[in-house]
């Protein structure tokens, strides 16, 4: 019986819709940045896997008509990019210079504390993209040698921790202004500082967007440059 | 639907490209070439600005099948999840502030000198 759902070929999207589903459920009852929606739901669809004994592959398999839309979405990433970018005039050289600072030393950081603690070049290769908005990241980390889902996974992890370190980090320095709060937010903790950004106010919420859009597009360009030259 | 078609197009467009030796991946060429365009155009038009917003409330969904891979990567994440969770945390814990501290005293610095 089982094995006529198991093998259906809709079966991945199946599994997916109803992890993602419950991910929301849990997510609007609890609202907390720890029961981030992706994230939840990944474990969800792990254990149903696990559970009903399907391997990885055919799951994916079953569930092409999800994935296969995520090439034409990074490219619709430009839209809001292009909305966002306006704002870059308000401080042009002021957010280019924390972009390219920022970026390099997350990066840097990232792989400098990774190797020091003996981890290999996949690791690496998964670990360098995770500040970069996901869609992003799991393109890079295949490119460099690294693991899609590895990196997918490390980027969920470094915007919930981003938004719940944030604004404890942000008051031991001191940082009032709106725009700096948004920014590093959105450079440093994607998608989940942006919606942390959004809550504290209009402004911040604006340059966490425009970070979080200029990151992935900068990252994208400079991140195999940079590693081909490694 | 021409926005999804011209969408489906430039991330094409981009996997020629990479295939022609640029080493970045396709749909981020595609990503560069429309924001190429609307840069160009100078507003993003009605039916691009609809298809955009779909699939991308639909983006957080596309990321699960993907992420779910971690199925058979549990090995390194048990076997370097020291190495891994120093490199994450550690470079939050330095990068917010560093990157906040600058940008506000950039911007404080233009506003006293304008």
């Amino acid at each position: 019986m089982i094995s006529v759902i198991v093998n259906h070929p809709l079966f991945g999207l199946l599994a997916t819709l109803i992890g993602y589903q419950l991910a929301l459920e849990l997510n609007q009852r609890t609202r907390t940045l720890l029961t981030q929606p992706v994230m939840v739901a990944t474990l969800i669809v792990v254990g149903l896997l696990l559970l009903l004994d399907v391997d990885f592959e055919s799951y994916y398999a079953s569930a092409d008509l999800i994935w296969l839309l995520l090439g034409p979405t990074t490219v619709a990433l430009a839209v809001p990019l292009y909305t966002h970018l306006k704002r870059i005039r308000d401080y042009f050289w002021p957010l280019l210079i924390a972009l390219l600072v920022g970026g390099f030393t997350t990066v840097l950081l990232t792989l400098g504390l990774a190797w020091v603690f003996g981890a290999g070049p996949q690791l690496l290769a998964s670990l360098a993209p995770k500040s970069v908005t996901s869609p992003i990241a799991i393109l890079l980390a295949e490119d460099l040698g690294g693991s899609p889902a590895l990196a997918a996974v490390f980027v969920m992890i470094t915007g919930v921790a981003g938004a719940v370190m944030a604004p404890f980090l942000l008051k031991l320095v001191g940082i009032h202004l709106p725009a700096a709060r948004g920014f590093t937010l959105g450079l440093n903790a994607h998608a989940a500082g942006t919606a942390l950004a959004l809550e504290e106010d209009e402004e911040a919420g604006a340059f966490a967007a425009l970070a979080m859009s200029l990151t992935g597009a900068v990252t994208a360009i400079l991140l195999p440059l940079f590693y081909s030259f490694w | 639907m021409w926005g999804l078609l011209l969408l489906v197009l430039l991330q094409m467009l981009g996997s020629l490209i990479n295939a022609a030796g640029l080493a970045l991946p396709g749909p981020v060429i595609g990503m560069l070439l429309l924001l190429g365009l609307l840069l160009l155009l100078g507003r993003v038009p009605e039916p691009l600005q609809v298809t955009s917003s779909q699939l991308l409330k639909y983006l957080p969904l596309m990321l699960i099948p993907p992420a779910v891979g971690i199925l058979s990567q549990w090995q390194v994440i048990t076997s370097s999840f020291l190495a891994i969770s120093v490199a994450l945390l550690g470079s939050l814990l330095i990068s917010i502030p560093l990157t906040a501290w600058l940008l506000q005293r950039l911007v404080k610095r233009k506003a006293v000198s304008q």
